[in-house]
């Protein structure tokens, strides 16, 4: 009998058990888990000890023991008590690490099929006794919060200004085990809900306060039309989204860049005039006239030339009406005639000290144009409540129409945003708990301020901030049972969406069908398709990859002058976007590693050197040449694997190897000297080869090295060189089973060899995302099963997050023993 | 960046530092210093009181301005303080007012790394060298204040408060490869931590009175108690949902709970000095328009936060290095830092000595206001001592030595004002600052290079 079939028979059988000790999975579900099919006969199944003897042993023998791991004389027949050790093994022989190079090896298809016996071997001795892991109570996360009351009162806030940022576990700041409260914290959370229950009901006596948003860093150049909220023929500043909480005046001012070095802090450009456009949801508020004659300095006299009233930005804050709610705050230039066509063309060097000194605009090339750098919205003054805003649309579901009725519209009220904070049907003490505030609130004020008061309380409510989840009454210790559907629907809009569940899924969840398999898929796939996952895409990926690290990225602008905020911002927007629709086309999962096309702008396709991309958007470009496919061809992955002045074999093999491959080399043994740049002659190849003769660095940096190789072509900036220096870049290498690449194309297809452990890397890390917690060995068993049935689907991103989603440690959760 | 400031304890900072952690494996005991230390904490403050003894109450102030002083205008001999142009406007507190010449940065001084105005700013309250970097491996020392700020942090609700009136959002290098850092504060909790600087008096206010937008009594106490209930019904709550959860789950509930409690107990430190008379103050909207009226501001609010107990310390610059500011309502229309380098010309010369004048004329604004200010059986300038001064002095030379410097200290301290001491040559600035933090009980043995104290001041 096949071997996979087996192993899915028992599994099922396993599942009633369990279902007999801790009720609770329904026969449904156990259909859903059932794969439809069985794939193709995997290979034969090879003797587990008689492999390890045969190559593992030799170092992991109980006299060396190599790495610490004994192999020799392991009882394979008690896998299910050593699985921790045998995961680790079936991981590193995935990614294609073990046996290391030079030692005996077994050819390909000896070495897939042993690690599918042991795999298989694995997943059975787990399936007698699966342990879907006990997530512990998770405190939302500045963003999960932020979300959150976007969707419970319709009310964008600025959660960074609000709250402290979040620790990270696991590469991911949603891991529940580091998410801890400090009164700090609690503080802030206090503050925080004293202000957003104020702007949701619209407090007539708010103190009015100011908003600085940054438009641009130092290096940005605003040459064309910066969004598509700004008008045609613009060039610079931007649009902000920015909260008004009541009907009143606001004022606004735009700060223009000055130049960089303190000694000569003048606005730049301020010799030519031009016009900024500030407008109001697309409405001109004011145009201002800035610059040239009668703003110009006098560069006669020092004192003048670095004064400090030629402020003529200051002066220029106005005020305007707002009624209550979100709006669209713009400021842009004016772009003249002469402004050629073309992004950046003109842009000095940033190391020159015309940039950092100058402040003229001159003609032509070698200018320094005007550019703003912050907009500050002040407010509200004479505000007055709003009839109406989207948060009190969201509210405010019943006006009192008399003093008697006052109790009866709060109580709907709040068990209304009760339900929602809650993520599950409220109880009578609860809702009467908030009245109790409610009436606090009301005795001195009015109705408004009542409700804000309650709502205040609600904010700081454990159950609102936490994530709790308890075991079910009766429940043996250390029994696996499945999470109530209302848990159930948490976690999924905490993965998906990185907020609460929305009136719909909590629907479903409290009527007790959501656990149905096609309740369950048309929910998951409902809310992927809602704009609101955009935030599993940005948030996951940006984690996963470091991507994050784009936005403090600094290469070394001696070495790479060209590189300037206007191309960080690209690097980021085009894996974004390119990210954004690998998901929401639905692509294979590896595609991400070999996809024909970018998004690229003009100044990110000059700076790859792909003709034919003019203007500043974005815009999805098949690529010709496929050195550049998939991710590992995009900037913002090239950049921050690199140093500031230079690439990094190590860097970009380590990350690989911890990124892709999931197996992270450790950590460089102490004492080791780094590599010395100055001294040695060569090029960086032979330097880091000869590194390599040492045999304690060989270890490591035998299986680094290669792979940072491969992608040589590619300098810290993302470029493509056949040069480094003066020295031919040499990009070939054998990844460690010995299959030969000799540049980025042929490493890409490579690393497709192992693409097993590349779906096992991603499926960890999105496992861990999505439940906030780190995957363990015993997780391995439902990863496994998560890849099997991607497989089946193709590989497809929805299928995968399905997957997840009725995996057992998303469905389940194991009782406290 | 509320994150690195200090507030009543200083774990709690700790507790909430970022730990990046980029390694792929979270170390258990990264996790179980987290509860630990937060757990421990709230047990350790309660006890405090049962032990110490009261000690009578004291507060700190240092000041900082830019880019030196005109100081052929500035420099007088030892003995009687004489009233030159510069400090004119504090003769009315001449009694309290001693004037050290003499005393150096050395800390300032180039190691051939450039950046004059960072080196100077930083070495100016921490008597130690900046570390050249524009990246995140900044390193200094721990600053004067900071260390007066441990010894008090336990008794006030915020630890120390960090006052500015330049925007301080740049970040990256400021200055030929010096961070941005040492030019946004003068104020650094560790060797590694500056405490950011806050110039909009809005958000000072908050800090200090949380989100009522006044410090009227009933407005505030309206607020406090809201707080208060709001925390007691958590509290409650807590107690119902923790059935049904495991003893991890227990545990951070337990953090949390202990969260409100030391929360709480700051809320009724506030409410225990409700009783006290505080002028009604709205908060602020924002930054106000003029030099003179945004520093008052600034004063007025710290003088509230001294009146009220919330915290003892303070640091204050009132212009960075390398400012460009200008003052054409005083008549000096150029800008600070170009007007600085003044290559000996006298009429620049005395422009700056002007621009300096106004600057320490506002120091004397904030001590009318604390003799003003009832506390106790006398006025809270009583129980104040404020250090004031650049990190350099000669600013056309960058020279960091012979750094003027004024200290100002109420009747408390027992320090002999009306005077003028001048120290010998390469006497280190630090050996001030360790003498003035003796009377503050701290016990310091070295502080940044001092090399010993200054005996004319030691002692009381």
């Amino acid at each position: 009998m096949p071997y996979g079939f087996i192993t899915r028979r028992r599994r099922v059988v396993v599942g009633v058990g369990l279902a007999g000790v801790a009720l609770i999975l329904s026969t449904s579900l156990l259909a859903a888990q059932s794969p439809a099919r069985i794939p193709a006969a995997p290979p034969a199944a090879v003797p587990i000890k008689a492999f390890v003897d045969t190559y593992c042993v030799t170092c992991h023998s109980q006299r060396m023991k190599t790495a610490g791991l004994v192999l020799e004389n392991r009882d394979v027949a008690a896998m299910a008590q050593d699985a921790e050790v045998w995961e680790k093994i079936a991981t590193k022989m995935h990614a294609g690490a073990m046996p290391p190079p030079g030692s005996k090896r077994p050819d390909g298809t000896a070495y897939q099929a042993f690690i599918s016996s042991l795999e298989g071997a694995l997943d059975k001795a787990a399936a007698a006794d699966a342990n879907p892991g006990r997530p512990p109570i998770h405190r939302l996360n500045r963003l999960e919060y932020t979300n959150a009351i976007r969707d419970l009162l319709a009310l964008e806030i600025d959660g960074k200004a609000m709250l402290p940022a979040d620790d990270s576990g696991y590469g991911f700041d949603n891991i529940a085990d580091v998410l801890s409260v400090s009164p700090g914290l609690l503080e802030r959370y206090l503050l925080a809900a004293n202000k957003i229950s104020r702007m949701a009901v619209g407090d007539p006596s708010m103190v009015p306060g100011s908003t600085v948003y940054d438009v641009s860093d130092r290096t940005m150049g605003q040459d064309d039309r910066m969004s598509e909220e700004l008008p045609f023929g613009s060039r610079g500043g931007a649009a902000i989204r920015h909260y008004f909480p009541l009907d009143g005046e606001y004022s606004v001012k735009f700060t223009l860049q000055r130049s960089d070095l303190a000694a000569t802090y003048m606005i730049r450009g301020l010799d030519v005039e031009n016009l900024v456009d500030v407008r109001l949801d697309r409405q001109r508020l004011k145009l201002v006239k800035i610059g040239g004659a009668g703003d110009k300095p006098t560069f006669g006299a020092v004192a003048n030339y670095y004064a400090e009233e030629f402020a003529p930005d200051d002066k220029a804050e106005f005020r305007f009406h707002a009624t209550a709610g979100t709006h669209t705050v713009g400021v842009a230039l004016n772009r003249d005639h002469w402004n050629m066509e073309g992004v950046g063309v003109h842009r000095l060097s940033l190391t020159s000290d015309a940039f950092n000194q100058g402040v003229t605009s001159g003609t032509g090339s070698g200018r320094i144009d005007m550019t703003i750098r912050k907009l500050t919205i002040g407010g509200p003054f004479n505000g007055t409540v709003p009839k109406d805003s989207p948060s009190r649309r969201r509210v405010f579901v019943c006006t009192p129409v008399s003093a008697a009725d006052e109790t009866a519209c709060a109580t709907r009220i709040l068990s209304g945003l009760a339900r929602r904070a809650y993520r599950r049907p409220v109880t009578a003490a609860e809702v009467k708990d908030l009245v109790t505030f409610y009436q606090k609130g009301r005795e001195g004020g009015t109705f408004d301020t009542g409700i804000q008061t309650a709502m205040a309380r609600l904010l700081v409510d454990v159950k609102f901030l936490f994530r709790l989840e308890a075991d079910p009454a009766g429940v043996a210790k250390g029994a696996s049972y499945r999470v109530s559907d209302l848990d159930l629907a948490s976690r999924i809009s905490f993965f998906l969406w990185s907020s609460i569940p929305d009136d719909e899924l909590l629907r479903v969840a409290a009527n007790g069908t959501l656990r149905q398999p096609a309740v369950l898929e048309r929910q998951v796939r409902r809310m992927l398709a809602d704009g609101r996952s955009s935030v599993l895409i940005n948030n996951f990926f940006e984690q996963w990859l470091y991507l994050r690290n784009m936005a403090s990225a600094r290469p070394d602008p001696a070495r790479f002058p060209t590189f300037d905020d206007n191309l960080r911002v690209a690097f980021q927007e085009e894996t974004r976007l390119f990210l954004e629709s690998q998901v929401r086309e639905d692509r294979p999962v590896t595609e991400l590693l070999t996809a024909n096309y970018t998004f690229l702008n003009e100044r990110l396709a000059r700076h790859y050197g792909i003709p034919n991309v003019a203007g500043s958007h974005f815009r999805r470009v098949s690529l010709t040449d496929d050195k550049r496919a998939g991710l590992l061809g995009q900037g913002a992955i090239l950049t921050v694997t690199s140093y500031n002045d230079r690439t990094s074999v190590v860097q970009r093999g380590k990350w690989i190897m911890d990124h892709l491959l999931g197996v992270p080399p450790p950590p460089p043994p102490p004492n080791v000297p780094p590599l010395d740049d100055t001294k040695i002659e060569g090029s960086l190849r032979q330097r880091m080869e000869l590194h390599r003769k040492n045999p304690v660095c060989a270890t490591c940096h035998s299986q680094i090295d290669p792979l940072g190789f491969a992608l040589e072509n590619f300098d810290a900036v993302g470029q493509f060189r056949a040069l480094d220096g003066v020295t031919p870049v040499d990009p070939s290498g054998k990844l460690v089973d010995g299959t030969g690449f000799d540049g980025p194309s042929s490493f890409r297809k490579a690393l497709l060899t192992r693409g097993e452990a590349y779906r096992s890397t991603l499926t960890r890390n999105l496992l861990t995302y999505g439940m906030g917690r780190g995957v363990e060995y015993y997780d391995m068993p439902a990863v496994r099963q998560v890849m099997r049935e991607s497989k089946m689907s193709g590989d497809r991103w929805s299928a995968m997050v399905l997957a997840i989603v009725k995996s057992k440690p998303f469905q389940m959760r194991r009782a406290e023993s | 960046m509320t994150l690195q400031r200090s507030q009543g304890n200083p774990e709690q900072g700790r507790g909430m530092t970022l730990h990046m952690i980029t390694k792929r494996h979270l170390p258990r005991r990264t996790v179980l210093r987290g509860f630990g230390a937060t757990l421990a904490l709230p047990l350790l403050d309660a006890m405090v009181p049962a032990f110490a003894a009261p000690e009578p109450v004291k507060r700190f102030g240092a000041m900082y301005v830019a880019m030196g002083m005109s100081m052929p205008t500035w420099l007088q001999p030892e003995g009687p303080l004489q009233m030159n142009p510069i400090i004119a406007s504090l003769e009315k507190h001449r009694e309290h007012i001693l004037v050290p010449v003499g005393l150096d940065s050395e800390g300032a001084v180039s190691v051939g790394d450039n950046g004059n105005h960072p080196r100077a700013q930083a070495a100016w309250l921490t008597g130690s060298h900046a570390k050249k970097t524009d990246g995140p491996d900044i390193r200094l020392g721990v600053s004067m204040d900071q260390i007066i700020a441990r010894k008090y942090e336990k008794d006030t609700q915020i630890g120390s408060v960090e006052l500015t009136l330049e925007a301080t959002d740049m970040v990256g290098n400021c200055a030929y490869g010096f961070s941005c850092a040492y030019n946004n504060t003068v104020a650094w909790r560790t060797a590694t931590t500056p405490l950011p600087m806050e110039n909009n008096p809005r958000n000072v206010f908050e800090r200090l009175f949380g989100a009522s937008g006044t410090t009227d009594p009933k407005v505030r106490g309206r607020q406090l108690k809201l707080d208060a209930s709001i925390l007691d019904a958590v509290t409650t709550q807590v107690g119902t949902v923790k059935k049904g959860l495991g003893s991890r789950d227990v545990l951070k509930l337990t953090e949390y709970l202990d969260a409100v409690r030391d929360v709480e107990r700051r809320i009724q430190k506030a409410e225990d000095q409700m009783d006290r008379e505080l002028p009604v103050v709205a908060q602020p909207v924002g930054i106000p328009p003029t030099f003179e009226e945004h520093v008052k501001l600034m004063f007025d609010l710290q003088a509230l936060a001294f009146q009220t107990d919330l915290t003892r310390v303070f640091t204050f610059v009132l212009a960075r290095e390398s400012s460009t500011r200008s003052y054409p309502e005083i008549g000096v229309p150029d800008s600070h830092h170009p007007l600085s380098h003044h290559q000996n010309i006298p009429e620049k010369l005395a422009r700056l000595a002007k621009l300096n004048a106004f600057h320490l004329k506002q120091l004397g604004y904030f001590i009318d206001k604390l003799k003003a200010t009832q506390d106790g059986n006398g006025s809270l300038f009583d129980t104040t001592m404020l250090l004031y001064g650049s990190g350099m002095s000669d600013s056309n030379m960058h020279l960091p030595r012979n750094l003027p410097t004024v200290v100002a200290a109420g009747k408390g301290f027992g320090i002999k004002g009306d005077r003028v001491l001048v120290f010998p040559d390469r006497t280190p600035m630090a050996n001030l600052q360790l003498t003035l933090l003796d009377k503050f009980g701290v016990d310091v043995e070295k502080f940044g290079d001092s090399d010993g104290r200054l005996k004319p001041l030691a002692g009381v």
